[in-house]
């Protein structure tokens, strides 16, 4: 059983939720998933992907196969990178797992860990899932988000400290 | 006087039965701060008008003014963004970046200072030790934006940049080149965007360049004059798409 309150990052990247935001404020606020991918031509998978990470950042709300730009999103989209950046950097503090690992870099001194052992806490936290998968996830969203660096050279996944 | 100045532009490639020809008398000028789309088929010479205009592709005959004056080489006021990115796979993002400046002989203090200012004006903050393999399509694009920004060129030349990405990253990449473009403290004002997608085109230019395949001429020079942001469902919006259409295939 993973612990509660820990969810795997799904696939799919933070690039997707710009576009879908865009899209749902040029459609008024509110679009049929279907509808989404039927004209952009894109799979229908790909459309519920980015759906459900919208979700999880709180920028949309999905009832009943529509998306629905939430005041969250709203506040996203009048905003530049750089503080959309913040936004999701805020949203993620409270995600489970991020929080998590976040509290895992601050107890180590030097505020970072190898790749190994990360990918340890994440065969343990998310049985269900393949660690390298999320792995690459985490650092992707993390460096999105600059709560979290990875440097390939040294093998250490850090705590982005501002 | 406009920024960019082409008359007469003529691009013929040597063949075994005489010459291919790629472009044939193309003239149009580009005025600072606009933004102007270049459309047509494949194998219009599109392509390959950027980089006359950059100077990596000498002309046959006809002229580029840049200014008014003529350029010999490259024109380095002139940074081009590619379909491709174009990343070295063993450089960090940073690096990435740095190359180019490095090439001008840009030293290295200031290699650093317009690498993080424009990694940061691109949202890349977070990724500049990473290596391309580790970023989307998306993520690679804006470092494809960064590099050129960084060389704080006048003009911007894009070439097909969306057209790699899935539909959803295209539409925000799209978005905040218009950000770029429209931001009083962005170094560049001017783009030519090169796209086969005539919506795009519509969507972001003051200009739409219509051109002809085999061999490339200029079919059509088109004021865009809908408001901004553009409602790709909009009767105007429609318009204009059925007329670059027709030109298109009235010629193919």
């Amino acid at each position: 059983m993973p612990l509660s309150g820990i969810n795997p990052i799904p696939e799919g990247n933070l690039n997707w939720v710009f576009g879908l935001l865009e899209l749902l404020e040029d459609r008024g606020g509110r679009e049929d998933g279907y509808k989404i991918a039927r004209d952009l031509n894109i799979k229908f998978d790909d459309v519920l992907r980015v759906m459900k990470i919208a979700e999880i950042l709180g920028l949309v709300s999905t009832p009943a196969g529509d998306v629905v730009l939430e005041p969250l999103g709203k506040q996203f989209l009048d905003s530049d990178v750089n503080q959309r950046k913040l936004m999701i950097r805020e949203q993620l503090r409270n995600h489970g797992l991020f929080s998590y690992l976040i509290r895992l870099l601050k107890a180590q001194e030097d505020k970072s860990l190898s790749k190994e052992v990360v990918l340890e806490h994440l065969a343990m936290l998310l049985p269900h899932e393949l660690p390298e998968r999320q792995f690459t996830r985490i650092v992707s969203w993390g460096r999105f988000a600059e709560l979290f660096g990875y440097n390939k050279d040294s093998d250490r996944f850090y705590l982005d400290q501002e | 006087m406009p920024l960019l100045e082409l008359t007469h532009i003529s691009k013929h490639y040597p063949h075994a039965k005489g010459s291919l020809r790629v472009i044939e008398d193309i003239s149009f000028s580009v005025n600072e701060g606009e933004f102007v789309a270049i459309v047509g088929p494949s194998g219009c010479g599109k392509s390959t008008l950027l980089r006359i205009i950059n100077g990596i592709v000498p002309l046959s005959s006809g002229q580029v003014l840049y200014r008014g004056r003529q350029v010999d080489g490259i024109n380095l006021e002139c940074a081009l963004v590619f379909q491709s990115f174009a990343l070295m796979p063993w450089l960090t993002v940073d690096d990435n970046i740095e190359m180019p400046l490095e090439a001008l002989g840009i030293p290295p203090a200031e290699r650093r200072r317009r690498a993080s200012l424009y990694i940061d004006k691109v949202g890349l903050d977070g990724f500049e030790e990473a290596y391309p393999r580790e970023l989307s399509g998306g993520m690679k694009q804006r470092v494809g934006l960064a590099r050129a920004l960084a060389v704080e060129p006048k003009v911007l030349l894009m070439d097909e940049p969306f057209s790699a990405l899935d539909a959803l990253t295209a539409i925000s990449l799209r978005e905040e080149t218009l950000d770029i473009w429209q931001a009083p403290d962005s170094p560049v004002h001017t783009i030519l965007l090169v796209t086969h997608i005539i919506e795009e085109a519509i969507e972001l230019a003051d200009r739409v360049l219509v051109i002809s395949a085999g061999p490339g001429r200029l079919l059509a020079d088109l004021r865009i004059e809908l408001p901004r942001p553009r409602d790709r469902r909009s009767d105007g919006f429609n318009a204009f798409t059925d007329k670059v259409f027709s030109l298109i295939e009235e010629r193919s």
